[in-house]
């Protein structure tokens, strides 16, 4: 039996406990909210702020929406967003059904699974600056790989990367090959999570291999594609790497290639011109917020 | 049945033909750079037709690269800084993992979709305002912006959570009943049961870092602090596609460690990306 004196001693004690408590725990976040401080919440209002000033790092002053107004009638400025979106969208309609195409027959055959999973995986853990590399050679169009296959199988060749007419083609070759290991990988992990039972009931209603692949499996991997498209569309939007090294800041030939990125880049490191640099950020921001809210309501992904 | 048999049969032929096919057309550009690599006269002329072995086979195109040396400060480079950052974005991780899974106390859940939020901010939208930071605080051509950013590892700290969430509250319970604090509690009892994550953020936080680009791009301009990425690219955009040879054994020596570590580690690697894509 506890007596009434201690009683208030106690919840003292267990309040200067819960205290300290709540304190260390603040302490755990402690480095993860610096780096949300300084690294993202600052930079954000930072863009925001520049966005409308004309700035070259050192001298400022204010310009209203002026910058914005400067790169929304500019060409250069559409023609990135053009680019960017024109392979992003490529590269999602075809690696994500070819991916998920080769991640079914993999979970069908019987031995070898993982074999084909490493070969497949290969190209995404090298750098994607040594895999563009290895393009600007395999897609020259005289002595290039594929041109040869092309020409050897009768089929007609291209000069990719040399006119820029064709060259945002190599470059969704290049973030295929590059990019389907990982969805592979995506889709097979999720395959596996389909309930089996599913199958086993439509087999005894004598459903084939491929209805129930048709009318079984598709429907069940719809929150994988969600998940695929989602961030395939968000890397899509900040493509630069590959770009850079095939074609530079300004996307050669004759800024085919040149990605909103990479246009911020050239107008912010390459004319220090920080203020436009910022609206066209503030831009690509916007953007990639919008799609990301509309993806994840479109496919009610839950997080 | 023993037609079904025969069906079955042939499908996993026809299977395992197609993804033959499909697995060398997708390994054949790796073996076309090795090959190049090795072949003597690559820099002035690429064979042609395309060969798959070196005739004849030659190191002068690694010799060239040797003698060169940028190859092996890169190296030093992209090794220093992918250690610094792995290792300040893991114990980032693991304790705000194992504060937001265990820990009780306000603003629990606004900060946490703060944290996931950040996800969603990529570096390309904070390039200028980091830039301009860095720069006056006269850090510029150094490695501390490339590294101390790492501090942020929001997907790190979201695994971590996630992880935590699945070890019971009765070790913390125990632990706590004996006086020890949260932090004594989190490192003598949760950090050593939490080895798989561990291992599985190490793998992930080490290739993203070892191949980041454009930030060390912007705030790394001295050569001599080039990274493996920033030395491939401005190799390759001083030479095009003359050097072949050269380019070629370059490329084969950058993907020559991480495919080391691909090939001994690629259960875990592949189980970690698969992982990354499984929403609870």
């Amino acid at each position: 039996m506890k007596t009434g004196v201690e009683m208030p001693a106690n919840v003292q004690t267990r309040r200067n406990k819960s205290i300290k408590s709540t304190l260390s725990w603040y302490v755990f976040l402690l480095p993860t909210f610096l780096g949300v401080a300084c690294f993202i919440v600052y930079p954000v209002f930072e863009s925001f702020r520049l966005s409308f000033y004309n700035s070259n790092g050192t001298i400022e002053t204010w310009v209203g929406l002026t910058n914005y107004q400067r790169v929304l009638s500019q060409g250069a400025f559409w023609n990135a967003v053009y680019n960017t979106f024109y392979i992003a969208f490529f590269q999602l309609l075809l690696a994500i059904p070819i991916g998920f195409i080769l991640a079914s027959m993999i979970n069908r055959i019987n031995r070898f699974k993982s074999v084909f999973k490493v070969m497949f995986f290969l190209p995404n853990v090298t750098s994607i600056v040594a895999a563009a590399m290895i393009f600007m050679f395999v897609l020259q169009p005289e002595v290039g790989l594929i041109n040869h296959v092309l020409d050897t199988l009768g089929l007609p060749t291209s000069p990719w990367l040399s006119d820029p007419g064709t060259s945002k083609w190599g470059v969704i070759l290049l973030t295929i090959w590059h990019w389907i290991g990982f969805v592979i990988i995506i889709c097979l992990a999720n395959l596996q999570a389909i309930s089996p039972e599913l199958y086993e009931a439509s087999e005894i209603d004598g459903a084939t291999g491929f209805q129930q692949w048709l009318f079984i499996t598709i429907p069940n991997m719809a929150g994988t594609f969600a998940f695929l498209i989602i961030m395939g569309w968000i890397s899509g939007l900040q493509r630069f790497q590959e770009i850079f090294v095939l074609g530079g800041a300004g996307g050669s030939p004759g800024r085919s290639l040149q990605t909103m990125v990479a246009l911020i880049y050239e107008r912010g490191f390459g004319g220090f011109e920080f203020g436009i640099a910022s609206a066209i950020t503030v831009l690509l921001f916007l953007i990639i917020l919008l799609f990301t809210v509309l993806n994840i309501k479109l496919t009610r992904l839950k997080l | 049945m023993n037609n079904h048999k025969n069906m079955q049969k042939i499908t996993q032929v026809v299977l395992y033909a197609a993804l033959v096919i499909v697995a060398i057309i997708v390994v054949a550009p790796f073996v076309w750079m090795v090959s190049i690599s090795f072949d003597r006269l690559a820099n002035i002329q690429v064979p042609f037709p395309p060969t798959f072995i070196p005739d004849p086979f030659s190191l002068f195109n690694y010799e060239l690269v040797f003698e060169n040396g940028r190859i092996f400060s890169a190296y030093l480079n992209s090794a220093f800084v992918t250690f610094c950052s792995v290792f300040l974005q893991i114990s980032a991780a693991l304790l705000g993992g194992y504060a937001f899974s265990k820990g009780q106390f306000k603003g629990k859940k606004l900060l946490f979709i703060m944290v996931l939020a950040t996800m969603m901010i990529p570096i390309e939208a904070r390039l200028i305002p980091l830039y301009t930071m860095f720069n006056s605080a006269g850090l510029l051509n150094t490695f501390w912006p490339v590294i101390v950013p790492s501090i942020l590892y929001g997907f790190g700290v979201f695994l971590a959570k996630q992880f935590f969430d699945q070890v019971p509250d009765s070790l913390r319970e125990a632990a706590q009943i004996d006086g020890a604090s949260e932090f004594r509690t989190f490192f003598q009892v949760y950090a050593p049961l939490a080895g798989p994550i561990t291992a599985t953020l190490i793998i992930l936080s080490f290739m993203g870092n070892w191949n980041e680009f454009v930030w060390p791009l912007v705030v790394l301009n001295s050569e001599r602090l080039h990274t493996i990425p920033l030395f491939l690219a401005s190799f390759s955009l001083e030479n095009g596609t003359s050097l072949a040879g050269m380019t070629m054994a370059l490329a084969t020596m950058s993907v020559l460690p991480i495919i080391i570590v691909f090939v001994f580690l690629q259960r875990y690697i592949i189980q970690s990306i698969a992982l990354s894509g499984l929403k609870e």
